[in-house]
């Protein structure tokens, strides 16, 4: 575990030698403590750790709710080519068409999918999306002198849900699951009411289970003037076989990273997007891109807007991959989402009979068993004994109502041998669990092995610093 | 294109297992099913990449003159290898460390960095831009004062600017023009947003004595290689913008926001933290910590909704750092320095005015004699993105390591025109 501050070398000169600089000495920097390493150190270094990390190239990575499918590489080099990377955002319009068309053919390739009248690509992830979402629901109520202090979301949603709510200062309220895994109505009932601003659902929910009274709850919704959010993190479940604005919503973010096939690079960066209604349009972020006389122009003047969430217009990189994602697939779009539901009932049916199955419902694009049924700490268990096969666990203790959760979302891109494979691990781990307990307790055999997260958080060591 | 494995035996065998006759009626619960889709046809890897790259065409690359949030430095080739192996790239957020390593040692050495150029205790592993991350610690020093009046010293950047009033319309804050006991936070970007290196030590001063938090912001890192840090100045907060360390310009995004904190902060960091811990053994090994604070966790109590970061970026700037270490970060700050010293004694000497007073770092003003509308497209005319306009017939112009000596004597030469 040698970090790279534990080198030092001759250093690999990429730029020519410097005299130094004229700055005022009480402003001058004394002591600059990086090491001087050279490039085939460094080479050798980070192929090191790159060893050391998993990633949908090594194998299936079924984390639910995170949409880990294979990233295209064609992608890649797209985003690299140099009037795309080489580009700065200042640059004037005129001599930058080329990437505010990306932007503006996205937009509408978005509109379609979705239904929705308007998109804007600036949110970074997912969660800036929200923010953005309930910022303009916070904006439009105020202007309509609503006083509106509530948000209805279900317990089974995204923690961004109500941490986003919570930074608006609204209040949540949270509606528990019904038997079947929907949000239950006759408490969604209870709750809405002329306080509430919007109601944020997930559709399919983190169940992985499409909600059965969405029609009924925009209903309700719509009769006391609130807004209905869908969080659109598992389009991947229904892409060109529905529209989310179809199905009632004003709003919908997407996580270009999970639906549209950029990589997830170890935790980011994500791309977020926001589509909305024409009534709530005004109030997306500047600057906006038109098309004026067949040239695009960022249009900065939008008296509504809530204003600005990005130094510049967004993950522009990230949108140029989506874009291209789009572009492949095209009127075939609705593939990417039958097989995707088609993968995950399969590998639900293949394991079915050894875990705990708390809804008992065909699931949408991923889907939630428990390990309750194998004792506490089950879960954690068989997680940390899956990486000693050579695979990756799936999203574990989440949704948080269902105990010893494991959520699992294979994506369309995982053929029925890698399902079979991950089934028949799972199934062996079972057996080792009943006949070997400490094996598992124990797991993962690697080094290092099972870390202890909670000396991490009471011993804090967070970086690395020079020895006095 | 299609990137999906079954073949049709595997299909009617799927379906069989589950129960179901056809894969339509797996999704039939759907609904309204749309009636059309006006996408496009799909489209081959070749086809694709001849359209994607006649988009791309019609962007002109000049040679760079601006910064402004954005800067134009050298990217050694190290990097692009490196990010791209498919370990780092395909990978997600290490929610089981034992298979994620490589990136939590990764993020480690990221936060370690921060610090050590900063001059502060403890940086996160990433936030998504400068502007955000700006916005996210006027937040953490609400949270901590318990107030919710926010002042910010002239000179940041003006995008930032909006993004910060943005997120403080949506969260009830409020900008304010005075420092008083509503002041959760003293907001200053240094160098500012003109180029000019300050000396923070009285606003600090000024800061700590009202109980307030002083917020450091930077917009081009590369300079802390040669200006004194901001935590030896006393500041508790650190942002800015990381794109200098081998990101591509790539029109804005996707970037690296970071922030570092003094120790009493620690537990108010938004984002992922990466920490070192030991397994059963005592063979130590890196996690995410102080989780406690997140999303996933605490729901609506959580310090920010921040959920995916920038790790790639965080990555990409680790090697950069690497790659160049002290000789290489310094030699790229004094080239910085030293081209847009040059540029603008040139000027200078062709007649323009100067608008700096104070020492600069790479950026800096000039009131041009004629309209700087005009200038810019003469310069875009020979190839050169010659500054931002910003008003008042002013040109902020930017040099990095890369403006050659012969550039700089055109830019003189049509700039002066």
């Amino acid at each position: 575990m040698k970090l790279i501050f534990e080198y030092n070398q001759a250093n690999t000169k990429h730029t020519p030698e410097e005299k130094d600089v004229d700055v005022p000495k009480e402003l001058k920097r004394e002591n600059l403590l990086l090491p001087d390493v050279n490039e085939v150190q460094i080479i050798r270094h980070y192929t090191e750790l790159s060893k050391k990390n998993y990633g949908i190239d090594t194998n299936l990575y079924p984390l639910g709710s995170c949409t880990m499918k294979y990233n295209p590489r064609v992608n890649e080099d797209i985003a690299k080519l140099a009037g795309f990377s080489n580009i700065h955002p200042l640059t004037p319009v005129n001599q930058a068409q080329g990437a505010l068309e990306v932007i503006w053919e996205l937009q509408e390739d978005l509109k379609k999918i979705t239904g929705m009248d308007a998109f804007s690509l600036q949110p970074a992830a997912g969660s800036q999306s929200e923010l953005l979402g309930i910022m303009i629901a916070k904006k439009y109520f105020a202007e309509k002198n609503e006083n509106r202090t509530k948000i209805i979301i279900p317990d089974s949603a995204h923690g961004t849900n109500p941490a986003t709510a919570a930074m608006c200062k609204f209040q949540t309220v949270t509606i528990p699951t019904d038997k079947r895994g929907n949000m239950d109505l006759d408490e969604f009932k209870k709750e809405i009411g002329s306080d509430v601003a919007v109601v944020m659902i997930t559709n399919p929910n983190t169940l992985g289970l499409y909600e059965e009274n969405l029609s009924e709850i925009k209903n309700l919704a719509k009769e006391n003037g609130a807004l209905m959010y869908c969080d659109g993190a598992n389009m991947n479940a229904f892409l060109g076989i529905s529209k989310p604005a179809d199905q009632g919503f004003d709003m919908i973010h997407l996580n270009l990273h999970k639906t549209f096939s950029t990589p997830h690079g170890g935790g980011g960066p994500g791309g977020g997007s926001l589509g909305v209604k024409t009534f709530l349009e005004d109030y997306l972020p500047v600057p906006r891109i038109k098309k004026e006389n067949n040239e695009f122009v960022f249009d900065c003047n939008q008296e509504k807007s809530v204003g600005k969430l990005h130094s510049f217009y967004g993950n522009f990189g990230i949108l140029v991959r989506a874009l291209a994602y789009v572009r492949s697939w095209g009127t075939d779009i609705q593939k990417i989402s039958k097989m995707a539901v088609l993968n995950a009932n399969y590998l639900f049916s293949l394991l079915k009979e050894d875990f705990d199955v708390p809804y008992d419902r065909r699931c949408a694009h991923e889907f939630v068993i428990s390990a309750k049924n194998l004792g506490e700490k089950s879960t954690i268990n068989i997680a940390k004994r899956i990486t000693d096969y050579g695979f990756h666990a799936p999203t574990i203790y989440f949704p948080l109502i269902v105990k010893e959760a494991l959520m699992i979302e294979p994506t369309e891109t995982e053929s029925k041998e890698t399902l079979d494979a991950y089934a028949n691990i799972l199934k062996i781990i079972i057996k080792e669990l009943k006949e070997e307990p400490e094996l598992l307790k124990n797991a993962p055999h690697t080094t290092p092995g099972r870390l202890d997260e909670v000396k991490a958080a009471r011993q804090l060591n967070l970086r690395w610093a020079p020895q006095e | 294109m299609n990137y999906i494995p079954h073949t049709k035996e595997d299909i009617s065998k799927m379906l069989s297992v589950v129960g179901c006759s056809t894969v339509d009626e797996l999704v039939s619960e759907f609904k309204p099913r749309l009636s059309e889709l006006n996408l496009n046809n799909p489209m081959s890897e070749m086809e694709l990449v001849a359209y994607m790259t006649s988009l791309s065409e019609k962007n002109s690359q000049m040679k760079c003159f601006v910064g402004g949030g954005s800067y134009d430095h050298y990217i050694p080739s190290v990097i692009n290898h490196l990010v791209s192996r498919g370990e780092f790239l395909t990978s997600y957020t290490p929610y089981q460390p034992e298979a994620s390593q490589g990136i939590l040692q990764v993020l480690y050495e990221f936060q370690s960095y921060i610090c050590l150029l900063t001059g502060m205790d403890v940086s996160n592993a990433s936030l998504y831009d400068g502007a955000s991350a700006l916005a996210e610690a006027a937040l953490l020093s609400s949270a901590y004062t318990k107030r919710r009046g926010i002042f910010v010293d002239a000179g940041l950047n003006p995008e930032y600017l909006k993004v910060l009033q943005t997120y403080c319309d949506g969260t009830d804050l409020v900008i304010s023009n005075t420092i008083d006991e509503n002041t959760a936070c003293v907001i200053s970007q240094n160098p500012n947003f003109n180029g000019e290196i300050k000396n923070p030590t009285g606003l600090i001063e000024k800061t700590h004595l009202n109980n307030s938090l002083f917020i450091n912001c930077i917009s081009d890192p590369t300079s802390l290689a040669i200006i004194k840090p901001p935590g030896e100045f006393g500041a508790d907060i650190v942002v800015g913008e990381g794109q200098s360390f081998g990101i591509p310009k790539s029109f804005g995004g996707p970037y690296l926001g970071f922030m570092a904190v003094k120790q009493f902060l620690t537990k108010k960091l938004p984002g992922r933290i990466v920490g070192i811990t030991t397994d059963g053994k005592g063979n130590e090994g890196f996690v995410l910590t102080l989780q406690a604070r997140e999303q996933f966790i605490r729901r609506e109590r959580a310090t920010s909704n921040i959920t995916t970061n920038q790790t790639l970026l965080a990555l990409t700037a680790t090697i950069y750092l690497a790659s160049l270490g002290k000789t290489g970060l310094q030699n790229v700050a004094r080239a910085s320095y030293h081209n847009a010293h040059l540029l603008q004694e040139k000027l200078r000497k062709k007649g323009i005015d100067i608008v700096n007073t104070n020492p600069f770092y790479n950026e800096f003003l000039v009131k041009t004699p004629k309209s700087t509308e005009k200038i810019i497209a003469n310069l875009a005319e020979h190839n050169i993105f010659g500054g931002i306009d910003v008003g008042d017939n002013k040109l902020l112009v930017c040099c990095t390591e890369k403006n050659s000596l012969q550039d700089i004597d055109l830019y003189v030469k049509e700039a002066s025109i």
